[in-house]
């Protein structure tokens, strides 16, 4: 059996007297989609944002790429924190894609696709620039290479962000809720290159309610509810058949609205 | 010497304000030169001062060195904030005399308000920086900048856009306030009016002066302030 991409065990995570997750365990294999749903407020942020260290853990082990993540467990049981050089390199193997896109907006679109290819992985600028312009081509942006992110729909900015991530031709992308910030008719065009994305083998945890892309494109679709994994399940049985009746009460919300 | 004196006692009766300021104009500007060199370098210390205790101010304090510069950033802006500017300067001047330290008048007036701007500069600078959404740390983060490369890269360009209308004001205000200096005896525009207004006893044309003087110069300032502020302005709606 292969390496998981992701591998989550006993995952705890407080903030404050907040339980925000509870017992995670969770592994995701290369070239898997998993798309994670649940009610706001049930954790699904914060599981992300734990894949990448953006939140450091409480308990239990995350690693990426076979790579502890935040904390290594030394042999005598001991946890000591993994080298912040470490953590960087790991991280620029991790595409993150926000609710909120997230673009820098004192640069272009250009500019953002090429700063994490020239400031972290060192490419030469022009070269970056070649395969920015690429990347934004690739996603159908071509004509707006020069605007800034002001100039630009929401739509546009999303899939601007998601040039930015793929540009540092990560192992794993994490998409955090990529369509909830847009007006419904730009909700498509990021679908769209995600789709493409996927299409593509990245190994992908996405959280999202669009039930229509996760039927497309899952492998496994997850539930969460207060911080618990409550329901795992392929696509098709998820939506046919799901097992509790929280989550067979969230996908009426869902499939109504 | 003597003469000189004099001579202005003698004809100073019989002036207008216009004859006052043209005769005495010359001597004002070599003052608002003083004024200028000590606001400049007062801005630029200040400003460095200032970005660095703000560093320290807004940085995780992991390590005992983050820890403690954090202490002496705080411990620096409130001290140096609730204390009078008039106070300082004595301090510097006439202070460290006791421990046998001789600045020259223009040496102590430049570190008194260098390091009172700083004090300031540290706030505004901090604003500007918490001011900038979280969003932009994270996602310069998840790209694997470091900490210090996601700060010069991504935050300190947007900060120092929104930083500059607050920073124009403190600069403005450094300008008048470096009109204390003169109480250590620094010949600066104010003390140029202060011996011109005994010398004359013309005390209002002399302060007048003085006054249209500074105001020249903070509408430069202010002006200059307001382009650079625009030419900043092109990616923000
Ligand atoms: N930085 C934080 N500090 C304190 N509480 C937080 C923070 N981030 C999230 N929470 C809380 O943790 C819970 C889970 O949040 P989140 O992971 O964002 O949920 P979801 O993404 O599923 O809506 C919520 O109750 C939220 O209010
Ligand atoms: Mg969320």
């Amino acid at each position: 059996m292969t390496e998981p991409v992701v591998r989550m065990k006993g995952v705890e995570k407080y903030f404050g007297s907040l339980h925000v997750l509870k017992n995670i365990h969770l592994s995701v294999a290369p070239g898997e989609v998993l798309v994670i749903c649940g009610p706001s407020g049930s954790g699904k942020s914060t599981l992300l944002r734990c894949v990448n260290h953006l939140e450091p853990i409480d308990e239990g082990e995350i690693f990426v790429l076979g790579q502890p993540v935040g904390f290594r467990t030394l042999p005598n049981g001991r946890k000591v924190p993994v080298k912040e050089q470490d953590m960087n390199r790991l991280r620029s193997q991790i595409g993150m894609v926000f609710q909120r896109f997230n673009l820098f907006p004192h640069m272009t679109a250009l500019e953002n696709v090429m700063e994490g290819l020239v400031t972290v992985k060192k490419v030469p600028r022009d070269e970056a620039r070649e395969k920015a312009k690429r990347l934004l081509e690739k996603v159908g942006l071509g004509d707006k290479l020069q605007n800034y992110p002001s100039q630009l729909s929401g739509g546009q900015q999303q899939r601007t962000a998601i040039a930015r991530a793929l540009g540092m031709e990560p192992k794993l992308m994490l998409f955090d809720e990529p369509t909830s910030a847009l007006d419904p008719e730009l909700i498509g065009e990021v679908l769209a290159v995600m789709k493409d994305v996927a299409k593509e083998g990245m190994t992908m945890m996405v959280v999202t309610h669009e039930m229509g892309f996760a039927r497309e494109m899952a492998d496994r679709v997850i539930f969460m509810d207060q911080g618990e994994i409550l329901e795992e399940a392929e696509p098709e049985k998820f939506f046919t058949e799901p097992e509790h009746e929280r989550t067979k009460a969230f996908l009426r919300r869902i499939l109504a609205s | 010497m003597n003469h000189l004196w004099l001579f202005l006692l003698d004809t100073a009766g019989r002036m207008t304000s216009w004859d006052f300021w043209a005769a005495y104009l010359p001597y004002y500007l070599i003052g608002a030169v003083v004024t200028i060199e000590l606001t400049v370098v007062a801005v630029i210390s200040g400003t460095l001062l200032g970005l660095l205790a703000a560093l320290a101010k807004i940085g995780a304090a992991k390590t005992l060195l983050t820890a403690g510069l954090k202490r002496l950033a705080s411990l620096y802006t409130w001290a140096i904030r609730g204390t009078p500017l008039l106070v300082q300067i004595y301090l510097v001047h006439f202070g460290l005399n006791q421990f046998d330290i001789t600045l020259s008048r223009f040496e102590s007036g430049a570190i008194a308000l260098s390091v009172n701007a700083g004090a300031y500069i540290t706030e505004i600078i901090r604003a500007g920086i918490l001011s900038i959404d979280k969003g932009q740390m994270e996602a310069a983060r998840a790209l694997g900048m470091s900490y210090a490369k996601a700060m010069r890269r991504v935050i300190i360009p947007q900060a120092y856009r929104r930083l500059t209308p607050p920073l124009i004001n403190e600069f403005v205000a450094l300008l008048k306030d470096s009109s204390l200096v003169s109480v250590i005896g620094l010949v600066e525009l104010m003390r140029t009016a202060r011996i011109y207004s005994s010398s004359t006893f013309r005390p209002f044309d002399a302060f007048l002066l003085a006054a249209l003087i500074y105001l020249l110069l903070t509408t430069v300032f202010t002006t200059i302030g307001n382009y650079v502020e625009k030419r900043l302005e092109v990616y923000e709606k």
